[in-house]
Parts: C-alpha cells; structure tokens; sequence
C-alpha cells in the first residue's frame, strides 16, 4: 500500500517535472538574474560590472548624499512608492464597486446572453492597452467629446479639464482593469448557488443582508483574485499615468524606466524592481493570510 | 580584417550594387526608430540590390546601448543618436567601416565630415539631424513671441497652454541652456537651480508629454510645445500660423547615425545598404518623409519646396552658432540629473 | 376562515406557456399536517414557492391569517421553508447556519444561540454544531435544514421533500419526529412527498395533485378508500378497478355477468383493494392465478377473472397464500362493503 502510493508519487513527480524545470528556469532564472544586478556595482555607461558586489543601490533607495557630504534620509523614491500603491489601490477599490454588480448582473442571465456579454467585456482586451488609453485622451480632452456633450447638455459653460489629472488616471485605470476584476467574480458567481439567496430571504434576510452575509462570503476567492490581479499590474501601471496624467508625478514603473534609460544605472533599476517584487509578494501573502484566517474561522467556534 | 573590407567594398563597387559577397546571404538586419524610413525607399532597395530587408523597432538609445550590451546579435544597421556613439565605440559595439571610402562617402555634407563624437566617420555615417526648440500658434499669442527659453519657463499669459517633452535630458537642457549652466554640470548647487526653475516652471505646464505632440497643438490643447523640429514641421505644414523658435541661449541639436555592430552577421550588405542612403536623391526622400533634415551635400534639389521653405527643417545659416550638439554626460552628472527629475516628478 | 387560504391560484413561469398550477384553491387550518402528494412535475415545489415568496403567482389570491401575503417580499413572511436541495450555507458552521435567521432577525447572540441548540437537539444533532455542512451526510444536511427553519419559530413551514435523502429505518424515526415537533410546536406544516406511504402516514389532510391542477383533497382514509378519481386511486396504493354496468334489477355487474353485491344505476368504475380479497372457496369472483410475488410478510397474485378482460391483484399474508402456484383455478371473496365506486 504504502510502496504503491510512492510509486505514484514518483511517477507523479517525474510527470510533473518537465513543466517545473521550465518555470524555474523561465520565471526564477530571470528573477535571479534581477536580483543578482541589483547586489553589483554598476558600469560607468551603463550595465553593470559583474563580480563586484555593493548593496549600494539598496542604499540609494532610502538615502543620498546632501550638499555636504552628509548622508540624509531621501523619501522621494519612497513616495513615489507610496503613490503607485495609493494609485493601485484606488484602482482596486473603483474596480471592485463597479465590477462587482456587472459580474453579478452577467451570471444571473441566460447562459446564451452570458457568453455574449462577458465577450463584450473582454473586446477591449483586443486592443492594444496603448490605443485605449488614446481614446481616452480624446474623450477627455479640453474641448474633446466629453466636454462637449457636457456642454451641449448645459451641464458646463467650460471645459472639464478632466485630462492630466489623477482622475484621468483613475478612469483609465478603472476601465483598463475592469475585466480583471469582472471575470474572476463572474467565475466564482456562475459556480455559485444562487438558491442559497433564496434560502437567506427566506430565513428573514434583507436583500442587502443576503448579499454581505451569503453572495459575498459565495464569492471570496474570486473576489480577491480579482483585487489581486488589479493591484498587482495596477502598481506597475506605466502607460496610463503618463498618456492621462500628463507625466506629472512619477509612477514606480517610470522610476525603473528611467534607470534603465536616461539614468544607465541597472543596478538601481533592478533594486527598484526588486522592491515591487516585494511589495507584490506582500499583497500575495496578504491573501494566503486572508484565505488561512477564513478557513480558521470556519473550523472554530462561532 | 582591413583588407578584406576594402577588397568586398571594391567588389561590391565592381559587381554594382547587386551583387554581395558569395558567402553572404541576400538579407540586411535593421534596428531602427519607428517611422524613420520610407517603406517605397526599403522596396527600391530590395529591387536594385536583390538584398531582402527585415526590421524591428526600437524607441530610445538607452534601449538600443542595453540590447546590443546585452549581446543581441543579428543586427546590421542600426542608428544611434551622436552623444551615445562614444559609449558604443568603447564599448565595443560598433565595427569600423570607414563611411568617406563608401562609393557615395564623399558626399557628407562638409559640418558633418568629422564630428566630435566620431572623428574622421569611422565608425558612422550621417543619417537626419535636427533639433529640440520650441513651436507656438502665433494665432493664440496675438504677438510673435520673442527667440528665447523665457517664453517656456516664464510662460505669463500662456500659462496652462504649455507642454514640455516627457524627456529628461531635454528638459534638463534646456533649462540648462536658459540658466547658462553646463549641461553636463556635476555640481549639484547648479542641480538645484535648475530644479528650482523646473519646479517654478511645472504648475504652468500642461502636462510633459513626448507623444501625440502635433496633434496637441493642432488640437488647440496647448499654444506652446516644447518639441522636436521634425514635429514642428509637421504642425507647420497644417497650421500656418505656427512658430518654430530657436532659442538664442542655445537649442540642442540631435544627429542620428547610421552604423554596424560588432556581431553583425551581413556586414557588407550593411555597407551596400548605407551607402545607397548616403545618395543624394535617396536621403533627400527620406527627409521629405521624415520632416529631419539630412548631412548630405546634393540634396537640396531633390527636397518637396515645403521643406526646402520650413526654417524649422531646413535651418536659416545664422541660426547656427546657436546650436549646441548633444552630448554624453558623466555618470556623476546622469545621476544628478536623474535625481532632479525624480524629485521634480516626486 | 382557514389560517392559510389559497384562492384560485394559477401560475404560469415568464418565458414559458406551460400552465403550471390551474385554478388551485386550498385552506389550511392551524396546526394542521398538510401535505401536497403528486407526481413529479406537478407543481408541488411551485406551490411552495408561492407560499414562500419566492414567485407571484400569475392570478389567485393567497391569506394568512386573513393577510393578503402576495405582496410581502419573502424576508418579511412568518413563513420558512426546507428546501428540496436543503441549500445549507457551505461557509457557515452547523451553528451558525441554525442561528442564521434569527441573526438577520437581529436576536442577540445568547438567545440565538439557545434556540439553535434547542432547534438541533429537536433533529438530534447536538454534537454536530461546529461541523461545516460539507462534512455531514446528505441525510444530517436534511436534518439541519430543518433545525434552521424551525430555530425561527415559523408559523407555517414548508417542508420539500425533506426525507427523500434519508435510509428506510432512518426515515421511518423522522416521520415520527417531525409529527412530534409538528405538535409541540404547534406550527402549520405543508408538506411536500411523491411517497403516498409517508403521506398517509404522517397528514392530517392531503391534497392530491395531478399537473397543476387538485383532484382531491381530504384526510389519509378519505384519499385511500374514497378516491374520487381512477387517477388518485391508483396513485394512492395499489388497486384494482373494474368496469362494472347495471343489470336490469339494478345491480351492478362485471361484464361477464356477474354481480358484484352493490347497486348502481349507471355503468361505473368500481375499486377495490388488494388487500380486501381473499382466496376463499366460497368466492362470489373466480378465476386463474397468473402471476404471483413473494415479499416477505405478504404474497401478491395476478388472478385472470373468469370472462375475460379483467385481471385483479390481491394480497394475501404469506401463511394463507402457501400451497397455491400458477396456473391454479382460485375463487375470491370479499366484503361488498369494501367496493367503491369510484367516478359514477
Ligand atoms: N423556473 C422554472 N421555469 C420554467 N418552468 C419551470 C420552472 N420550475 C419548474 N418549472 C416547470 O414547472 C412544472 C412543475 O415543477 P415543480 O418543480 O413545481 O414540480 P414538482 O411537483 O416539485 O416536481 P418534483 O417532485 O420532481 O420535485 C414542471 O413541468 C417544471 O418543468
Ligand atoms: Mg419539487
């Protein structure tokens, strides 16, 4: 018994092993590679200067040297950090409201009408992000439609200027992720069952109970998928901040980008890199932590 | 190494343009910027020479000096801009091929014989140049504006109606230009003037914006754009009332070059290829497409009048002392002005 | 005025032209059992739906208590239902999924948690409070649906085929128990089953179903010895049924002339139980045994009566059935007073 069942673990395990060996190498050979420039000394034109090791690019991340020569506390990149989690965060949150109705109201259709609207949804994904973003630039414009239907509705005598603003930003933002967070909760609302609503309205549930005590909780695990797969690209978003927000403030994505660019310092770039990693990594655990503790609260005393 | 180049080119010369060497496939790699050739030039090419062209794009020299560091192979040609060839050449990325010996090598426009960045054109050939100034629609402003950074910095009047190029370097400089500093400055004392010029400078700004800047002004977004002439040529062509200005405390002047990497695997279908843009009537079409002025003597006849007529391709002479080419800064001096723009952009 | 009145209640789903309830008219009296018996696909779980509030009925009115409830969504109806499917919260604790409509109820957390303890040891599930429903077996899910339903105290409880998951023996113990709350508890049960057994069983009244329309409502012994159509007579246990005309004296007869012992006026359908003949001698009835099962207490045979057409079963307990087979000529007998003539 005992002999059989390590054999088909090992059989398992050699199954397995071809497709594991390639995720190492494809996803953890280029991390390595990553944090391995972050921890080397960087090459005056650019690259880096294999061999020698100096963590001063983590130090750079924290720290500079004032006019003195004196190392002080520098908080810019620290901010700009701050900003892009902020930002993604928000994104998260916009998408989450609108989202969350628009998964809902898809699964409670006919199946038939389902496939069409979640294709409806997904077209935008066909687009190149780069063009949507465009279209938002003329939509939002001074002057461009947006202001212009306002106008002739009487709703403003002047244009919006809505461009070049955070909330630029957050409509694109909002628009370009919305399928990320429709789809998992649209996934995990189709495998939903929708009789046990039923059951909450008639043990006394309110529709507004039934949703916060029974759909909510049916739907966790898509829920925060869907959070998860907003915040993480959300918190590298490059394209929008500068088409949208008119490149005033600096998202962590550009920061690298310009490391890699004007800057030539990789070593920086890659410490950059690795502390959007971290982060990243965080918001993961974040979510094992979430899942682990309802999965506790399950099994103990109410 | 030297021989064989001069014996193929000599070959390549004899046999016309054609016929490449027998043990090189009929192929040419290019690595260029996006829309910076015509494609009916690449097909006249392929058609004389029998020499099939692929091409893949890059959009900045940072990219292209980290890809070939990188030790991408399989390009032939690729075209960096003047301040990054030192690097290059040093690095070793770039093989000589010695531009003035090319059949059409004695071409090169006299001011562009013997830059700095590459003494006597060994490792280059020109390719466009142009410059970074600044267009306004003279139709917003009632007055034409006068030819300096001034109006940009201090807009006045045109506050919120200005952008600036999404560009570290080229902001960095033309502040620079404008506080009389050295571009390159390593002291940070000159750092923080400029930054606090750029941080006295960004509430009346639009937005930095490297993209979509023609239509930014055509759209009647902003009345000024910082911009690169090429652009400026462009909003001209469609608007008559627009200015192209170069600013009397300097404006940087960009050339771009043409030129072989080390691990190029058609090195003499490379030399074919630059030599048949270092024609007068094919680099002249080039420039009509482009809007960018050419470095080759002999074009000008060829050139669409509109060009030939736009001061902000085709340079008036006196404007000349004001250029200032761009150069590479050191890594002392990058990160300085990195750390401007990140704590202007913070 | 009935507690629970049901006015010609007619239902058709959106989307659909099936009629699936017709003119259906029920009252329920307090504390009364009452179950809907029928086929699948009647329209037994629509019924219940309407009570609950899970559908509006195309036209009909429905009372209780001499409120109109059609307008009342189904969180404000005193009304709870065990579902078909039991529809347990996979998320929640047994407790918690007991404790469940008290909570939305806002009752605190101490009372709520005595009336789910009182409600599971009702279903005798009391060590189960902190399992997830994912761990019990489908008949303990049955079980909890019905200790959540009844931890509120419902005045009328709908029960969908609550047993259906459940072992024989087990089944049988709950018939019991549910009798028992339903009396201690004084609460109206409507009770839903397609086993005619346990509806006999267990009802105070039942109303019997057939698409969507009623064919007769009335107590187990009614519904069992006096059905009022073939359809519930041979739904409700097995019977025979005989085609049977008056003579000129006024007695009814089979067709091949023989009288059955009542009188009618009419040609009618006459039933008559299984279990009410027996082989006898003396039989008024003769015929061939033409088949015959064995099943423990009992014995079932097919007779071919004398004259043809007509073949009836009977039942007799295995000790009277021993010593006949197939193919024997049997004479039956019955009391006349067991005949019921069933649509006249
Ligand atoms: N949501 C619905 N939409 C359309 N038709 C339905 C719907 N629900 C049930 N029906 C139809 O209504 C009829 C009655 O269904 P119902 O569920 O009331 O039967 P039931 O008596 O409970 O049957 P069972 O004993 O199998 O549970 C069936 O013909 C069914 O197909
Ligand atoms: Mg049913």
């Amino acid at each position: 018994m005992s002999t059989a069942a390590s054999v088909a673990g090992r059989r398992r395990a050699g199954l397995a092993a071809p497709a594991i060996l390639c995720i190492a190498f494809f996803m953890g050979g280029p991390m390595c590679i990553m944090v391995f420039v972050s921890l080397v000394e960087r090459a005056p034109d650019g690259g880096v200067i294999w061999g020698n090791f100096t963590t001063d690019a983590y130090k750079q991340f924290l720290f500079e040297e004032n006019l003195l020569g004196e190392t002080t506390l520098n908080a810019d990149y620290l901010r700009i950090y701050l900003r892009s989690a902020l930002l993604a965060g928000f994104t998260v949150l916009a998408t989450l409201i609108v989202g969350f109705p628009t998964a809902m109201y898809i699964a409670m259709q006919h199946p038939r009408r389902r496939a069409l609207l979640i294709f409806f949804l997904s077209l935008p994904f066909w687009v190149n992000l780069l063009v949507r973003n465009y279209a938002w630039l003329l939509l939002l414009r001074a002057n461009g439609l947006l202001d212009q239907a306002a106008m002739a509705l009487r709703l403003t005598s002047e244009p919006l200027n809505i461009l070049y603003s955070n909330t630029a930003i957050a409509i694109g933002l909002t628009y370009s992720f919305l399928p990320l967070m429709v789809l998992p909760i649209y996934a995990a609302m189709e495998k939903f069952d929708f009789s046990l609503v039923e059951a909450a309205f008639d043990l006394g549930a309110s529709r507004w109970q039934a949703l916060m005590h029974v759909i909510v909780p049916g739907v966790k695990g898509g829920i925060v998928a869907g959070c998860l797969l907003v915040f993480i690209p959300g918190l590298g978003s490059y394209v929008t901040p500068v088409l949208l927000g008119g490149s005033k403030s600096l998202m962590i994505g550009n920061l690298i980008e310009t490391q890699f660019a004007a800057a030539r310092n990789w070593p920086f770039g890659a410490a950059l890199a690795f502390v959007l990693l971290m982060m990243v990594m965080a918001a993961a655990l974040l979510r094992a932590a979430l899942l682990r503790k309802s999965r506790r609260a399950k099994s103990s005393n109410p | 190494m030297k021989l064989r180049t001069i014996a193929s080119a000599a070959l390549a010369a004899l046999l016309g343009a054609g016929a490449a060497l027998a043990e090189e496939e009929k192929q040419v790699n290019l690595f260029f910027w996006p829309s910076y050739i015509p494609d009916e030039l690449l097909e006249r090419f392929t058609k004389e020479t029998g020499i099939a062209i692929t091409m893949d794009i890059y959009d900045t020299n940072e990219a292209l000096l980290a890809k070939l560091q990188a030790g991408a192979a399989g390009y032939d040609v690729v075209i960096p801009s003047g301040y990054i060839v030192p690097t290059m050449i040093q690095a070793g990325l770039l093989q000589k091929f010695d531009a003035p010996s090319l059949p059409n090598g004695g071409n090169i426009a006299p001011g562009f014989a013997d830059p700095e960045f590459d003494p006597g054109r060994q490792y280059t050939a020109p390719y466009m140049w142009g410059t970074t100034g600044l267009v306004y629609d003279s139709a917003g402003t009632d007055v034409e504006l006068p030819e300096s950074w001034s109006v940009f910095f201090e807009p006045g009047p045109l506050s919120g109606k200005v952008a600036a190029l999404d560009d570290e370097v080229e902001v960095f400089n033309a502040a620079a230009y404008y506080l009389g500093i050295d571009k390159c400055t390593e002291d940070p004392r000159e750092g923080q003037q400029i930054l606090d010029l750029l941080s006295a400078q960004k509430p009346h700004l639009l937005l930095y914006g490297s993209s979509g800047t023609i239509d930014r002004v055509l759209a009647g977004e902003v009345t000024m754009h910082h911009i690169w002439n090429g652009a400026a040529h462009r909003v001209r062509k469609a608007r008559d009332t627009a200015r192209y200005i170069y600013p009397k405390e300097g404006i940087t002047q960009w050339a771009d070059n043409l030129a072989i990497p080390t691990g190029a695997e058609h090195p003499e279908n490379a030399k074919i290829f630059i030599d048949f843009l270092m024609k007068p009537e094919n680099v002249a079409e080039i420039t009509n497409f482009t809007g960018y002025m050419n470095a080759i003597s002999g074009s000008e006849p060829y050139l669409t009048p509109e060009i030939a007529a736009d001061p902000a391709v085709n340079m008036p002479a006196e404007y000349a002392d004001r250029l200032r080419p761009g150069r590479e800064c050191s890594p002392a001096a990058r990160d300085l002005r990195n750390r401007i723009w990140t704590r202007l952009k913070k | 005025m009935g507690f629970l009145e049901v006015e010609a209640v007619s239902h058709q789903y959106a989307g659909t032209d099936a009629q699936v309830l017709n003119e259906v008219s029920l009252t329920i009296q307090e504390n009364e059992f009452f179950t809907l018996l029928g086929p699948s696909g009647c329209g037994k779980t629509t019924m219940l739906r309407i009570l609950a509030g899970f559908e509006v009925p195309s036209r009909g009115r429905v009372t209780l208590d001499g409120q109109d409830i059609l307008r009342i969504p189904p969180w404000r109806r005193p009304v709870n239902t065990v579902f078909q499917s039991y529809a347990l919260f996979p998320h929640l604790t047994i407790l918690r999924n007991v404790t469940f409509g008290l909570k939305m109820r806002g009752v605190a957390k101490a009372d709520r948690h005595g009336a789910a303890r009182r409600a599971l040891d009702l279903v005798r599930l009391d060590g189960f409070a902190d399992r997830m429903p994912s761990d019990l077996s489908g008949g303990q899910q049955q079980r909890v649906a019905l200790a959540r339903a009844l931890a509120c105290q419902p005045r009328l409880l709908l029960l969908d085929e609550p047993l259906s998951a459940l072992d024989y023996k087990l089944r049988k113990e709950m018939q019991g128990e549910l009798k028992r709350i339903q009396r201690e508890t004084g609460t109206s049960f409507v009770f839903v089953t397609h086993d005619q057994e346990e509806a006999l069983a267990m009802s105070d009244r039942i109303a019997v179903m057939r698409q969507g329309t009623l064919e007769q409502v009335g107590n187990p012994s009614d519904i069992y010895d006096r059905p009022s159509s073939d359809f519930v007579a041979e739904f409700i246990g097995d019977s025979n049924l005989l085609n049977a005309a008056p003579d000129s004296q006024g007695r009814l007869c089979l067709p091949g002339g023989r009288a059955l012992g009542i009188r009618g006026d009419a040609p009618a359908r006459v039933m008559i139980r299984p279990e009410a003949l027996r082989i006898a001698p003396d039989g008024n009835l003769s015929g061939q045994v033409t088949d015959l099962v064995y099943s423990g207490a009992a014995t079932r045979f097919l007779v071919a009566l004398d004259g043809g057409e007509e073949t009836v079963q009977i039942q007799q307990t295995s000790t009277e059935a021993a010593g006949i087979s197939m193919g024997d000529k049997v004479c039956l007998a019955y009391d006349p007073q067991q005949l019921w003539v069933v649509a006249p």
